[in-house]
């Protein structure tokens, strides 16, 4: 049981409406996965300060409420986590070509299909495996 | 919301387990107390505030246990969440934890933990109000 989990994947997932939060969620721990929930960039920060917790991918949204949006996030990950996959998802089509500059795979569409997110979030880290390897 | 009404494929089914709503704002305690519970086989869904909690249960989630922070910002706390959850969802069990107070005697709940809390005390209580 510990070997399994410490072999999780962990998803940080960033989004401010819980009805579209929890069954992502939810989703993704169906999946196999370690999913930690944050309802903002502020709450995503913190995580990530965090040193005794891995995270593999941040799935986030863009548009959220308050001073730090998905755009921002990703901005704040390049600068003080760079290396760690972040995969944006929202509404804002004019913001399409800044989001593949920040996204290897550029912005999911919403409303998004669990299984488009997980299929991304495993092309991710299966790339990422991929270049660890020699 | 695509994401609710979709079956889940084949090769993440879901296990029914009982469920908790574990409601705190701060995330890293969330984090932490969310994980514990979810080790111990509950299905452990999240909400940062009561406002998200309530969102969760009128919009149908299954719940049979919250446990709640009192201490929250926004205009409800732990505790005008319990008695909204009493009136609406009467089935559902409360348990409150709380840094800054002492046992809510005035407040009507399933429990009260003082913070820090012990997480193994908690899945005990929740174990026995699903018992």
């Amino acid at each position: 049981m510990s070997d399994k989990r410490e072999s999780q994947q962990t998803i940080l997932v960033v989004e401010d409406d819980v009805l579209v939060r929890m069954p992502i969620a939810q989703y993704l721990r169906d999946c196999g996965y370690k999913v930690i929930e944050a309802s903002n960039a502020d709450e995503a920060i913190q995580v990530l300060l965090h040193q005794e917790t891995p995270v593999d991918v941040v799935f986030s949204d863009i548009d959220m409420p308050g001073a730090v949006d998905g755009f921002e996030l990703a901005k704040w990950i390049r600068e003080h986590r760079p290396g760690l996959d972040v995969l944006l998802a929202g509404t804002v089509p004019r913001a399409v070509e800044s989001a593949e500059n920040l996204c290897e795979r550029g912005p999911v569409p919403k409303p998004y299909e669990a299984q488009v997110v997980h299929n991304h979030i495993r092309r991710l880290l299966a790339a990422r495996n991929a270049t660890k390897k020699p | 919301m695509a994401a609710a009404r979709r079956e889940p494929s084949p090769r993440c089914e879901r296990k029914v387990r009982d469920t908790v709503l574990v409601v705190e704002d701060e995330v890293l305690v969330r984090m932490v107390v969310a994980d514990e519970l979810r080790k111990a086989g509950y299905t452990v869904i999240e909400a940062s505030s009561a406002h998200e909690a309530l969102d969760l249960l009128r919009n149908g989630v299954d719940v049979r246990v919250i446990f709640s922070d009192v201490r929250m910002p926004g205009p409800m706390d732990g505790v005008g969440l319990g008695r909204v959850v009493r009136s609406e969802f009467p089935m559902i069990k409360i348990v409150l934890t709380s840094g800054n107070l002492t046992p809510l005697d005035w407040a009507e709940h399933h429990g009260f933990f003082q913070k820090p809390y012990d997480a193994a005390k908690i899945i005990k209580h929740v174990k026995r109000l699903l018992d």
